[in-house]
């Protein structure tokens, strides 16, 4: 039983659930303690000390009847049990011959285990078939179909042919039919029980290939890939990895906040606290800091720029308890307030709908315009504690630049931050106007990838 | 304690909490194995209720420690009583006066005030926190740290030291063990990853919303007197709120609450004006509640669509109740 356990703990290992050797020894006390009469015990004595983290508990529910489950091929038993003595004599005789004589050597061994019932542990049968069948090395493929050919690579129909054959000559030697018939049955049973076996094995061998070939690319990764390379279902993953990041960023801002939350010696607050000890300065209190910044997002929702900017939003809404205020916008060729779209709807479903609030299509980017309308109808959005954040690549294909309104924009502002994933060598360059805004801002940082994206943001909360 | 699941099954139920297996194998391993459980789930099943009636079950007593941003050690452990020590400072002068008369030098004051320095560091002065009480008790107690996904990571790796060898280092005292190894149970409501150290040595439970059936008993063990039929439909109702895409659910205290407030409504069966009115028991964003309220306008409109049908044509099969939500 123990061996079994271990080989369900390499098996969850090899599918991307980390066990450490502490939790493993820790799954056998409970075993121990939790007894293996009961199914149902056993199974949530495993699943309490070995899985820790919620989104690998399908992955145990799913390894865990394959291993404890009805799916164990049945054991294999003796053909011929049933036989005289001098008929099992016979039988032996007859079957060394045959194996004496039989080609190749992989069917020879099958054979064997067939007619003897002596067959092969799991790590056996995976060394044989790794030896014998190319169906191992296969990365990729549907269980039925990479067994179907470890089959055909075993000659594994053949067996019957083979049994026939072995029945002829016991019957030839006066064996009674009866006695036969038996002995084809249990050994028909155990190659049932083969078939199983060996079905069971190359499963398990996709399965392996299969979470090393995850392994070898982690979520993580994504947080280098270029914005522009995502494909869809990365998409999905991203948002994982945002939330998780957003809680990191969190953790960090909250701690530097409590770290800086020390201001200037606040003397009525010390001479009040400090009463009670006589009025020796024990409890020295500090006036707070307001750190929490107040956001105004202005954001290209232009083709090119529709990921980035959704990554950007889905960032800064994660972030809402460490914000005091923000204000999105989104431009195009007309640039809209989009607050009440957050206001009412989840930040997911939000960024699908705000690309729709303002005009535009291809080559129409209107950003020196956008600033026009912005700074005559929506500088309420921006106050002297107010940090904002230009999202875009700085192209504007309809206006030309208007470095007067973004002054003004600036001069009202606490700070005025640039981020753009266009690589630096293309601002200004055509109709890009990067050159003009840039020297402008207070800061302008390159984010082509969410590592770049986190740190810009990090960056805000100083 | 316990020497079978059964009796822990046994137990739990007589302190009016029903444990699914899951639940009932767990905390018999704990207690076999002195290990601490780490309860994961959705805010409202019952994490921070099954510590507490582990505790009264094994007849210990609780001690709770809330985690929130910015716990620290003087929290959560110990703290020195500053006040306590400079009154019996300022009552104690003359004696001090007594003890440094004849002194010559500054030094020499310093040295003999030193080494009565003992004194004023000593567990008299020391305000123990729910960590340190829980090692020092002289019962056997049950340590319920609660939420602590909310505490900083910090913390938690300071967690660390109690949890594996429950002691605690005090640097003017020393290291305290605990005399009785307390039960411990973490709650997390899965709002940030916890570390892998801390999870290691925890034994990792994860409750999710029950079951048709176990919320059925739960609700007829916690709220007696509703009619049974009524218990049925309100257990129903919150399952298929629970299937449908909301921003938050309800959780099962949230069903208990429902169901007594239904209980005091004089309700007899659950109609709109009734599931109108108390429907903001269930649910607690606008949102979702017009999200639940069309939902519902629909499935009737739905129902007497399909009873005009029955009148007419030969009965048809029901479709999944729940899975036509599933899609908004």
């Amino acid at each position: 039983m123990d061996q079994r356990v271990v080989d369900f703990i390499s098996a969850l290992r090899a599918r991307g659930v980390r066990i450490s050797l502490a939790e493993s020894i820790d799954a056998m006390r409970c075993v121990e303690v939790a007894g293996i009469a009961d199914k149902s015990f056993f199974r949530s004595a495993l699943r309490a000390s070995l899985v820790k983290e919620p989104r690998d508990l399908p992955t145990f529910d799913e390894m865990f009847p394959r291993y404890f489950g009805v799916e164990m091929p049945p054991p294999l038993q003796q053909p011929g049990g049933g036989m005289s003595p001098e008929d099992r004599e016979k039988l032996a005789q007859m079957l060394e011959q045959m194996l004496a004589s039989m080609t190749p050597e992989q069917l020879r061994r099958l054979f064997e285990a067939m007619m003897t019932g002596q067959g092969m542990s799991n790590s056996q049968m995976r060394q044989f078939l790794n030896e014998h069948t190319s169906a191992m090395q296969m990365t990729t493929g549907f269980q039925p179909w990479a067994t179907r050919r470890a089959m055909r690579e075993l000659q594994f129909d053949r067996l019957e042919q083979l049994l026939q054959e072995l029945l002829d000559r016991l019957r030839e030697a006066g064996v009674s039919e009866e006695a036969l018939q038996q002995m084809a049955e249990a050994a028909r049973e155990n190659r049932e029980a083969l078939a199983q076996q060996i079905g069971q094995e190359v499963g398990n061998g996709l399965l392996q290939h299969d979470a090393e070939e995850r392994r070898r690319r982690p979520a993580e990764d994504l947080q280098d890939r270029a914005f522009d390379e995502l494909a869809h279902q990365d998409v999905d993953d991203m948002r994982t990895v945002i939330n998780r990041l957003a809680a990191q960023l969190r953790t960090r801002i909250a701690l530097r906040q409590k770290r800086a939350s020390k201001g200037i010696l606040d003397a009525k607050s010390t001479i009040r606290a400090n009463l009670r000890y006589a009025g020796v300065p024990l409890d020295v209190r500090h006036r707070r800091k307001h750190l929490k910044p107040r956001i105004t997002v202005i954001c290209d929702v232009s083709g090119s720029m529709r990921a980035v900017t959704g990554f950007m939003l889905m960032l800064v809404y994660a972030l809402q308890d460490q914000i005091s205020r923000t204000r999105p916008f989104v431009y195009y060729r007309t640039i809209a307030d989009v607050q009440a779209d957050f206001q009412q709807l989840r930040p997911e479903e939000a960024i699908r709908v705000v690309p729709e609030r303002v005009k535009g299509g291809p080559w129409q980017t209107s950003l020196g315009a956008c600033l026009a309308t912005f700074t005559r109808d929506h500088l309420d959005a921006i106050d002297r504690r107010t940090t904002v954040i230009f999202l875009g690549d700085g192209d504007d294909h309809l206006s030309p630049p208007n470095p007067r309104d973004f002054e003004l924009i600036k001069r009202r502002s606490h700070r005025v931050v640039w981020f753009n994933p266009e690589p630096p060598y293309r601002w200004g360059r055509e109709d890009n106007h990067m050159h003009i805004y840039g020297p402008l801002c207070d800061a302008v940082h390159h984010v082509s990838n969410l590592r770049q994206l986190v740190a810009a943001v990090d960056g805000l909360f100083g | 304690m316990f020497n079978a699941i059964g009796e822990v099954r046994t137990a739990l139920s007589a302190e009016r909490y029903i444990p699914s297996d899951e639940i009932a194998t767990t905390v018999f391993l704990a207690e076999k194995l002195g290990k601490p459980i780490l309860a994961e789930g959705p805010a409202g099943v019952g994490k921070t209720e099954l510590a507490k009636v582990w505790a009264a079950a094994t007849n210990r007593e609780l001690i709770r420690l809330q985690c929130y941003e910015g716990l620290d050690e003087t929290k959560a452990l110990y703290e020195w009583e500053y006040a306590k020590q400079l009154l019996y400072t300022q009552l104690l002068r003359d004696k001090l006066n007594d003890l440094l008369a004849g002194v010559t030098t500054l030094a020499e004051a310093a040295d003999r005030l030193a080494s009565e320095e003992d004194v004023f560091f000593s567990s008299r002065f020391m305000l123990p926190r729910p960590l340190l009480k829980a090692v020092t008790s002289e019962r056997p107690v049950t340590l319920l740290i609660d939420e602590i996904d909310r505490a900083d990571a910090e913390f938690e790796a300071f967690l660390l030291e109690v949890l594996s060898d429950f002691q605690v280092s005090v640097p003017e005292l020393g290291t305290i063990r605990a005399r009785h190894q307390p039960m411990v149970v973490l709650t997390s409501n899965n709002t940030r990853e916890l570390s892998e150290a801390l999870k290691r040595r925890c034994l990792y439970l994860h409750i999710d919303y029950p079951s048709a059936d176990q919320e059925l008993q739960i609700v007829n063990l916690k709220v007696p007197g509703l009619p049974p039929k009524l218990a049925q439909q309100a257990v129903e109702m919150v399952q298929r709120l629970r299937g449908m895409d909301l921003k938050k659910h309800p959780s099962v205290s949230e069903t208990i609450d429902w169901a007594r407030a239904l209980l005091e409504l004089n309700a007899r069966h659950l109609d709109r004006a009734v599931v109108e009115n108390t429907l903001n028991v269930l649910l607690k964003f606008e949102g979702d509640l017009q999200r639940a309220r069309r939902a519902m306008i629909r499935d009737e409109s739905d129902r007497s669509r399909r009873e005009r049908d029955e009148s007419g044509r030969p009965r048809r099969e029901r479709d999944d109740e729940g899975g036509r939500y599933r899609g908004n």
